[in-house]
């Protein structure tokens, strides 16, 4: 099958990608825009390691199709910080020690910072609510909810 | 994943003629959310489609319009999220909402679709009871025009819908509300999230003063499609909405009911839940109509 | 300074006097982690790199009569089909795992690798594995373990030699041997007895008898990265080896006996580990390495989770026969246990670690324990997250508590009276040294959730249950290298993959030592060309003996530098101290070197000094246990079943926390893959042995929705070999999960379910509703 030629928005940036129909969104910007912060966990839309922000949404990029990525604004993992400085959302999660392995954190920040951006100020229901398309085997969540709880604090803070 | 050919038309018509072009080798796509998933696995109930038609540059399908003389227009391509946060199908058809909103993560609302959980036609497919409850109509294009179908007509078996390959799902129709009218749709998983419905209730019930007068329950995941529990809505219809009521219209859901054991549940742990549920959302939806009276 | 360094805790001195220890530090490599920026195995792109797809055997147990690869080597796009015959030679070894690559005569449980293909398309190489056609006789399959250990039944496969243990002792050591096959064929892979006094003096003395079985599923370690490895061998002649594992050395080794290469012509670079929980070890190394060395070109094989399901090395099936019997005062008079591991198709699985445990809570003068490792026609078993402890525990804390409730006693005072302190004796006889059980007993009561005790026991429905668990932990050398550079930064190379944030401990412990702050200090994970020898990271074992070598290289470098200070400061070094950067005399900071001179004078042009390298290594002899208490608030409905989990408690002897916000996400994550393993998680297999849940949707990880925040005690009774008195840390916050969350049950409904996960329909059944 011939490659398509697709254009969208990544991280601000305007990409132009030539795609095989079958490769997902998530490979395609991992393999053919170097950008492997968003990882694939289990390639079915049930661990959301591969989350990115699509049109203002949350998906789980293993599942969309890349040619179905053409004309839509991406933003991953990588787009989340500005030049030489964190996103509150990764700082928080540094501080509060919500990570350890790291393989979850890409398309769990994405996430959180999803939330944050719809609710700034969500309990911990909601906090949990949020973040339940993304598993973690690590930390069993707790210092996931404080460091929300930390971004949140932060964000509102310096609003 | 296997390869294929990709198409994106911008309009039904386009969308259409694609179908019927590809002779059945040609699926649409939607959300991809139950698609690309069984694509990957080569488990699609169909051969692997030669041809896929994604149907998301079709802005037609994606409307939600709630007129109050004329009811609800779900466009087929709306996402959950869409269902699940229209004001108007919050306040006025709840349960929709609520099977919507259980649908998976944030991630799999923002991405499916009305008409992909429909169409694919999963039993346990969460939109389905709320849908079976309001009388919803499914509206189809295809080569030869348009047609309108009962939704309960629209389900043939496990993944197997009356559409011909050559037609497309495009809208939902959902009657204007009755008044003194309660819904409500439960579904009991293993986990809070994620899961796939273990047993699926919905329920609407209109009231007249405390007694009902008209009855509607469908169940998920517990037949080879959903269905209304019609023996539960005879047990139901002219009868005072009280416990003892829900009690028998309960039991009578069960024998509407012919789950099978799989890995997820007993057949006997799922006719046991359609009982308790089918109880609960009975009284919940009771609930409802007094407040909407 | 870059900014991240003011995250990181202000290291002044505290009442111990520690400057880095003890506190609460950042990972240093949490700026990577954040920003995606990490390199994981499958991150990793090389020219010519050509990707792996396997044909796994669709039978659990077949002869196989033919593969014909014509069809799926004729796919455009295929760069080559391998079968066993088309192997490069490698030392095969058909009695383990990970000593035979592919069959070539007969299949032994569903999902054995029986065929690779390679392509530089990964959607080819999967698509071409379809195309292999093989064919198979079935053989009769052996799934049930119980049923294995009868004469009658049919082997699970030829007889075992030459079992190679060495991979399992690296997670546990305890002075004692199971015994192997015996020479009449059986599928009982190896036995172990353990006993003293008389049981049945011991029954006879009871006032209260339980005697049930307990069974515990398969499960799977589910770390969120599947297993991911990329192997070359080109005209070099080095073997150069990325994989996402927890032991790159031991990878290097099995390697080099299997091809014959030496040591140190194998580089292996543990990747960063997307999670491990010892199920990431060695494993698909072996037929990585064998292609690269065939094509000499790199191969990159990465599991998709289906595959990873089916055919990696989850833990094992459990089936345990538990008699215990207590007076009436309390007291345990005898213990009686059958404990059934199913080791799938090869040998492997932790029985000891289980029969030690199940034994070795509580003081008890009677006890008789036989372990079973069984073979079965199904996916072999490995390491997760103390291996063995958790199925073990389940059965003796639920008898725990069930004997307490006949006898009307407090569940947490039986425990308290019976539980093993210093001296007491573990089943194989071997003594305990000092540890923290009673302390974590003590500390569990003054959680939230014990303290809320009686007020949840009045609201319907509701119940709270407690369980104590502990893990004996490996023992295996280390070695570490602290380096001086020239301006007086300290760089730290270590042989240890980094799980569980060992490296920011090992640069706290480094800072300490040389009174630094953390961020002169930065530590690697060399490869196993560049790095000094350590054991792999599991039985948590990687702080307790790299972090101990890790000290002495920081103090042999201390030292150096005292040494070298001699003549200028005019003292001996036992009148120096380091503080504010600097060598200097004790309590005249202006009579000193600092730390940058010594770096100039010891790397310049013409410099004076030797350069300055401290080393450290150890062996570590003593055995340094840690437990646990776990306590859980559930809320069960009553008419489906469901289980909710409120709140969750638990504490753990740390020895001494070097990095307490480590620890407690080593605690916050084992106890959540407990409660998982009490609620949700479960591999079904069908009668013919294959898996029918192989994918995150129907194998059930708990969801953020599922988890509520865990509350965290750490005790610290000081090892005596650990850094800084730190023990063990990493594992046996697993253990007590399914056992705690079993015992709230019961309080709440007064239902027992004696097989874990304890699902709403086996709990229904257990209320007699269903």
């Amino acid at each position: 099958m011939a490659k398509q030629l697709i254009t969208f928005t990544v991280n601000g940036r305007e990409r132009e990608v030539a795609v095989e129909p079958h490769w997902t969104l998530l490979e395609t910007v991992r393999e053919t825009l170097s950008l492997t912060g968003s990882k694939e966990g289990c390639g079915t839309g049930d661990c959301g390691a591969c989350t990115m922000i699509v049109d203002g949404r949350i998906v789980t990029s293993c599942l969309m199709l890349a040619p179905q990525a053409n004309g839509r604004d991406v933003t991953t993992i990588e787009g989340l910080e500005a030049i030489g400085s964190l996103d509150p959302v990764q700082q928080a999660f540094i501080d509060a020690g919500g990570l350890q392995c790291g393989f979850c954190i890409p398309g769990m920040i994405v996430a959180a910072r999803n939330l944050l951006d719809d609710n700034p100020s969500p309990t911990l229901d909601q906090i949990r609510e949020g973040l339940a398309g993304n598993l973690c085997r690590c930390t069993g969540y707790t210092k996931i909810y404080e460091a929300v709880e930390l971004a949140a604090e932060r964000i509102r803070g310096s609003a | 994943m296997r390869t294929f050919e990709f198409e994106a038309p911008e309009t039904i018509d386009e969308a259409v003629s694609l179908l019927k072009k590809a002779g059945g080798s040609a699926r649409p796509l939607a959300g991809g959310t139950d698609l690309v998933v069984q694509m990957k696995e080569s488990a699609t109930r169909f051969p692997y489609p030669a041809t896929i038609v994604s149907l998301d540059r079709i802005s037609e399908l994606r409307g939600i319009d709630f007129a109050d003389g004329g009811g609800l227009r779900i466009g087929a391509g709306a996402t959950m999220t869409d269902v699940a946060t229209h004001p108007a199908i919050r306040e006025r058809y709840a349960a929709l909402a609520e099977g919507a909103g259980f649908v998976g993560s944030l991630q799999t609302m923002n991405m499916a679709t009305i008409g992909g959980n429909v169409c694919n036609a999963a039993p346990s497919a969460d939109t389905a009871p709320p849908l079976l409850v309001y009388d919803a109509e499914a509206v189809i294009i295809g080569p030869d025009g348009r047609r309108t179908l009962p939704i309960a007509e629209l389900f043939r078996g496990p993944g197997q819908t009356a559409l011909a390959p050559d037609e497309l799902l495009v809208e939902l129709r959902l009657p204007a509300p009755t008044p003194a009218t309660g819904a409500a749709y439960q579904r009991n998983t293993p986990r809070k999230q994620m899961d796939i419905a273990v047993v699926g209730v919905a329920v609407a019930l209109t009231l007249s003063g405390d007694t009902i007068e008209r009855a509607r329950v469908a169940l998920g995941a517990v037949a080879p499609t959903p269905l209304r529990a019609k023996s539960a809505e005879a047990a139901l219809e002219g009868k005072p909405a009280n416990d003892e009521t829900f009690a028998k219209a309960a039991a009578a859901a069960v024998e509407d009911s012919s789950p099978i054991t799989d890995i997820r549940a007993s057949a006997e742990f799922r006719r046991h839940l359609v009982k308790v549920m089918t109880a609960r959302q009975l009284a919940e939806a009771a609930n409802r109509a007094k407040g909407s009276a | 300074m870059p900014d991240d360094t003011k995250t990181r805790e202000s290291t002044s001195a505290d009442g111990n006097g520690h400057t880095a220890v003890g506190k609460r530090v950042t990972r240093l490599e949490g700026a990577a982690k954040v920003t995606g920026k990490t390199v994981f195995a499958d991150d990793m792109k090389m020219p010519g790199l050509l990707h792996v797809g396997v044909l796994y055997a669709p039978q659990a147990h077949a002869r196989i009569k033919s593969i014909d690869t014509a069809k799926a080597a004729a796919l455009p796009g295929v760069y080559a089909v391998f079968t066993a015959a088309d192997l490069p030679d490698y030392k095969r070894n058909d009695s383990n795992r990970n000593g035979l690559i592919f069959p070539d005569k007969e299949v032994l449980f569903h999902g054995q690798p029986i065929a690779a293909v390679l392509s530089e398309d990964p959607h080819i190489a999967e698509e071409a594995t379809a195309l292999i056609e093989a064919e198979f006789e079935p053989l009769p399959a052996v799934l049930d373990p119980v049923a294995a250990m009868e004469n009658d039944s049919p082997l699970v496969r030829q007889p075992l030699v030459d079992v190679d243990r060495s991979e399992a002792r690296g997670h546990v050591s305890v002075e004692t041997e199971e015994t192997e096959q015996q020479d009449e064929p059986s599928n009982i892979a190896s036995r172990a007895p353990f006993a003293r006094g008389d049981v049945a003096a011991g029954f006879a003395e009871a006032d209260v008898i339980i005697d049930r079985t307990w069974r515990t599923a398969m499960v799977h370690q589910s770390y969120i990265e599947p297993h991911s490895t990329i192997a070359d061998y080109d005209a070099s002649g080095e073997l150069r080896v990325w994989t996402s594992t927890q032991g790159p050395f031991h990878v290097r080794n099995e390697l080099a006996q299997a091809f014959g290469l030496p040591e140190n012509r194998i580089r292996v670079t543990a990747t960063e580990v997307g999670g491990g929980f010892g199920g990431k070890i060695y494993l698909t190394e072996l037929m990585v390495a064998a292609l690269a060395i065939a094509t000499r070109r790199p191969v990159k094989h990465i599991m998709s989770r289906k595959d990873d399901m089916i055919a990696a090395t989850p833990a094992p099936y459990t089936h345990i026969e538990l008699k215990t019997g207590m007076k009436r005062d309390g007291t345990l008079t005898a213990l009686q246990a059958r404990l059934i591991y199913d080791s799938g198709a090869f040998p492997g699985a932790p029985m000891l670690a289980g029969c030690i445990l199940v034994g070795g809570y509580y003081r008890c003068d009677n006890i008789d324990i036989k372990g079973f490792e069984v073979l079965t026609n199904k996916v072999s078993v490995g390491a997760l997250r103390a291996p063995g402890a958790h199925n073990a525990t389940f059965a003796i804390e639920s008898h725990m508590d069930m004997m307490a409730k006949e006898l009307g006693l407090d569940p947490l005072e039986v425990r308290l009276k019976n539980a093993v302190a210093e001296g007491d004796l573990m089943p194989s006889g071997q003594a305990y040294p000092a540890i923290g059980l009673r302390e974590c007993l003590e500390a569990i009561a003054d959680s939230d959730v014990w303290r809320r005790r009686r007020e949840i026991e009045a609201t319907p429905n509701r119940g709270v249950g407690l369980a104590i668990g502990g893990w004996i932990g490996g023992l295996q050398p280390a070695s570490a290298i602290v380096c001086l550079n020239g301006d007086g930064t300290v760089n730290v190379t270590v042989g240890s993959a980094d799980i569980t944030g060992s490296n920011t401990t090992f640069q706290q412990i480094t800072a300490e030592v040389l009174n630094v702050p953390l961020d002169m200090v930065n530590v690697e994970t060399g490869d196993t060309k560049t790095a000094p020898y350590a054991g792999m990271s599991a039985g948590s074992k990687t702080v307790y003996t790299v972090g101990r070598a890790v000290k002495k290289a920081a103090e042999d470098l201390r030292q150096q530098m005292f040494e070298l200070a001699m003549k200028r400061l005019e003292v001996e070094p036992e009148d120096m101290e380091v503080a504010n950067c600097q060598v200097q005399v004790k309590g005249a900071p202006d009579r000193a070197m600092t730390f940058k001179r010594f770096g100039r004078l010891s790397t310049n042009f013409g410099g004076p000094f030797p350069a300055i390298v401290g080393r450290g290594a150890i062996t570590a002899r003593k055995i340094a246990p840690s437990f646990v208490a776990q306590a859980a608030e559930v809320e069960v409905d009553p008419d489906t079943g469901g289980i909710t989990l409120h709140a969750c408690a638990i504490a753990q002897d740390a020895g001494f926390a070097i990095n307490p916000l480590s620890v407690e996400g080593q605690m916050q994550g084992g106890a959540s893959q407990g409660i998982g393993i009490a609620l949700w998680e479960e591999m079904q297999h069908d009668e013919h042995g294959r898996l029918l849940n192989p994918n995150l949707l129907d194998y059930r990880l708990p969801t953020s929705r599922d988890l509520p925040p865990i509350e965290t005690i750490i005790v610290e009774v000081p090892s005596e070999e650990g850094p800084f008195g730190a023990r063990i840390v990493g594992e046996p916050s697993i253990v007590a999960g399914a056992a705690a969350i079993g015992n709230a049950i019961d309080n709440a409904v007064g239902a027992r379910v004696d097989e874990a996960p304890i699902t709403p329909e086996r709990l229904l059944r257990a209320m007699s509703k269903l």
